[in-house]
């Protein structure tokens, strides 16, 4: 159970702070043995209060997802906003899996109310629903934001991670069907856009967002932590997946996305989306789906659709 | 000549037949809030402003989803890659994407031209509704690489071996790598703007305390219809502004007065241009939104003014025998003509304040009796501008000039003041607009209360 009293920070926590925390407890563990030992999600959530959007960090995620800038936030915009109060959390002492090296599974977003700049907002974060997986133990970090004048819920996320590799005795009980079914056959339709992904692609996320990552940033920080090279953060392409759907979507939505191959750079990426309308022609659904165009891998898959 | 295509001030008859063509209605508009450059939207893009204007308009007259005529927009500083900016805004936008958009450039008549334009293809029965606009960006304004490297990217570009590469990137030199950033200045007479204004305004012997005073007014008029209320369904805030970042509420004459002058000062007789009298550079966008009678009253639109009627005119500046904004004072005169109406048939007169010498000259001419005889073809002199009829909610000198807004601005805003107005001496209100434009152009055009 989740205490219903948060932990109020005082401000937002820095995410490289966090990184740097989350990598020396790495280096410790590593030395003294490899579980944590503890077998609970922390039952705090975290929060900060009266979080202002910055109108040129803003700017500069709406140009590089290819958002037109506008006042409303993008759904994605807000999810990077929070993402450090749920690091924060995953931060914990408490907190049961290693920070470093996890992945992201899928997502889920209710963009319940548009969200106009430069309306203040209360971001509340919790881990729940922790679970074996086939490859490891997986959780849902949750956020709700919402307004701090009207304490109106206007977006909230769940985020599935995958603490890979990691077993915790009594959760990975024999027969976990999470994950077991790997992707179904998948032949690419026809493409409707196609990114050029540069080298720089995670550089540039991280800088808007904040998500600095290692294995985001470069070749050789990917490769200390195990990868052939750097990857895309999965929220920037979920993200220009959302700006690709474009201005038809409805004011309230749900946005999921499922991350399936990572998107190493450079890259390029094929992308279909199909929109699917009402019998009155009003928008009701976009699916979305990415891919390798060379190797036809699928990358992730996804949609939104109206109403949150 | 432009003398020649004036007919003479006596003439009291219209010269156009009787309209058997549909009316265009100005529907209503929307803005965003103009900020100083370098201020609230220095991140801000045209494109970002245009879409932001537009979609602000989308939501006050209800067109989510709508297919719209055509949209027709433009900016002033507009970089090549912008080539499609109004489409780009559109397929932005809560408008059906299979509305057609295009771009229009005439400095800073960009604006009004769009809504001429427009209203023409509505009347022509081509079109049933249009949305009119124009953006300008000083802070993010495009820069060019220098002559010398753009040539030298061109050949490298063409270059098939190694060594050629190699070669032709051994041209480039240090004063290449120097960027060619966009400037007010004239093509033909390296003078910028102000320098040119500067001239004409010591010609017409426009006096400091007549400009300070116009600014003055600008300011006070802009503030007064601010506390009224009158902008209330005229703009949507962005990036935290919800009023012009240039407005001075609270300025005085004494503050006006003791501003050091910027332009002409090389000229030998007394500069009186100052920062104060002078439109700032600034961020913005605006749109209008047009159509025929019936478009309107089928979604419940309101029918605020009607587009009458729109002329352009030109000047040769380049060796001075005219100033180069004072197009509109030919244009004027030609308008009025074809309308069978005076100055005194107007009611609200909205004269774009590039500079308050501008305005200053254009109504010093109009008084001219030899100018008027010898220049305008007239009798005598065109007339007189009541001041009370001027400018009555501020102009450009207050609420900042981003060139291609300009015209829009002033539209949504005169078709509102006529609205309000109704009718007068039992005909409807009528309003002129006056805008100057680089390149020594001028367009105007005459709105009548719907």
């Amino acid at each position: 159970m989740i205490n219903p009293q948060p932990v109020v920070l005082g401000e937002m926590p820095s995410l490289s702070k966090l990184y740097v925390n989350a990598a020396t407890a790495a280096a410790r563990r590593r030395v003294l043995g490899a579980s944590t030992g503890k077998k609970k999600l922390p039952a705090a959530s975290h929060e900060v209060r009266n979080v202002r959007a910055d109108v040129d960090n803003l700017t500069a995620y709406q140009h590089l997802v290819g958002e037109t800038a506008s006042d409303i936030l993008p759904a994605g915009y807000v999810h990077a906003l929070a993402f450090p109060v749920s690091m924060s959390v995953m931060n914990r002492d408490d907190f049961p899996l290693p920070l470093l090296g996890m992945i992201h599974l899928k997502n889920h977003v209710q963009q319940r109310v548009p969200i106009a700049f430069p309306e203040a907002l209360d971001i509340r974060s919790w881990a729940e629903n922790m679970a074996g997986h086939k490859a490891g133990t997986q959780l849902d970090m949750v956020a709700e934001v919402r307004s701090s004048s009207a304490g109106e819920l206007l977006w909230r996320g769940v985020s599935t991670y995958l603490a890979k590799g990691v077993f915790i005795p009594g959760i990975d009980k024999p027969g976990s069907t999470n994950g077991a079914t790997g992707p179904a056959d998948f032949s690419p339709p026809d493409p409707t856009a196609l990114w050029q992904l540069g080298l720089d692609t995670g550089r540039s996320y991280a800088t808007v967002s904040g998500d600095f990552n290692p294995i985001h940033l470069s070749v050789l920080s990917a490769k200390a932590l195990g990868l052939r090279g750097s990857i895309a953060h999965g929220m920037y392409l979920a993200s220009r997946a959302l700006s690709d759907v474009g201005a038809a979507k409805a004011d309230s939505f749900a946005w999921d996305v499922t991350f399936e191959a990572p998107v190493f750079l450079p890259a390029r990426v094929a992308l279909d989306i199909t929109t699917i309308q009402s019998d009155s022609g009003s928008w009701e659904r976009s699916d979305y789906v990415a891919w390798n165009p060379r190797s036809g891998r699928r990358h992730f898959t996804g949609s939104v659709t109206a109403g949150a | 000549m432009a003398a020649a295509d004036v007919t003479t001030g006596e003439t009291r008859e219209p010269t156009i037949t009787p309209q058997s063509t549909r009316s265009a209605v100005i529907v209503g508009g929307n803005r965003i809030p103009f900020a100083r450059t370098g201020g609230a939207y220095v991140k801000s893009s045209n494109q970002d402003m245009l879409t932001a204007a537009l979609e602000g308009l989308i939501a006050r007259f209800g067109l989510q989803d709508e297919r719209i005529g055509e949209v027709a927009a433009g900016a002033v500083l507009k970089h090549s890659r912008d080539f499609n900016l109004t489409r780009e805004a559109v397929l932005g936008s809560a408008l059906s994407p299979e509305t057609p958009a295009y771009d229009l450039q005439q400095a800073c008549a960009t604006g009004l031209e769009t809504v001429i334009g427009l209203s023409n293809k509505i009347k022509l029965g081509q079109i049933d509704s249009a949305i009119a606009g124009g953006v300008d960006s000083a802070s993010d304004a495009p820069i060019a690489v220098s002559e010398g490297l753009r040539e030298i990217l061109l050949d490298l570009n063409r270059a098939k071996t190694p060594v050629q590469k190699l070669k032709i990137i051994g041209r480039i030199r240090p004063k290449d790598l120097a960027p060619d950033a966009p400037n007010t200045g004239e093509p033909r007479t390296g003078l910028s703007m102000g320098e040119h204004q500067a001239l004409t305004t010591a010609q017409w012997k426009i006096t400091r305390e007549a400009q300070d005073e116009l600014a003055f007014n600008s300011h006070r008029n802009l503030a007064s219809a601010y506390e009224r209320g009158f902008f209330d369904d005229l703009m949507t805030p962005y990036r935290g502004l919800s009023r012009d970042s240039n407005m001075r509420a609270d300025t005085t004459l004494e503050k006006l007065a003791s501003l050091k002058p910027v332009f002409g000062k090389n000229l030998g007789s007394e500069a009186t241009m100052t920062a104060g009298n002078s439109t700032p550079l600034t961020d913005g966008a605006s749109t209008v939104l047009l159509a025929t009678e019936e478009w309107a009253d089928a979604h419940a639109l309101p029918k605020l003014a009607t587009v009458l009627d729109g002329e352009a005119a030109a000047v040769d500046f380049v060796h001075g025998k005219d100033g180069l904004l004072m197009a509109p004072v030919f244009a004027v005169p030609r308008l009025l003509a074809r309308h069978g109406l005076t100055l005194e048939d107007i009611d609200f007169f909205e004269i774009h304040e590039a500079f308050a010498g501008t305005v200053l000259s254009t109504l010093a001419a109009w008084e001219d009796e030899d100018f008027g005889r010898t220049r305008l073809g007239l009798d005598g002199a065109l007339g007189k501008v009541d001041r009370a009829k001027l400018n009555v909610n501020g102009s450009s000198l207050a609420a900042g000039h981003p060139f291609a807004a300009t015209g829009g601005r002033i539209v949504a805003s005169l078709a509102k003041m006529l609205h309000e107005k109704g009718t007068v001496d039992g005909r409807p209100a009528r309003g002129l607009i006056s805008v100057c434009a680089a390149g020594g152009q001028g367009v105007v055009a005459l709105l009548e209360a719907a």
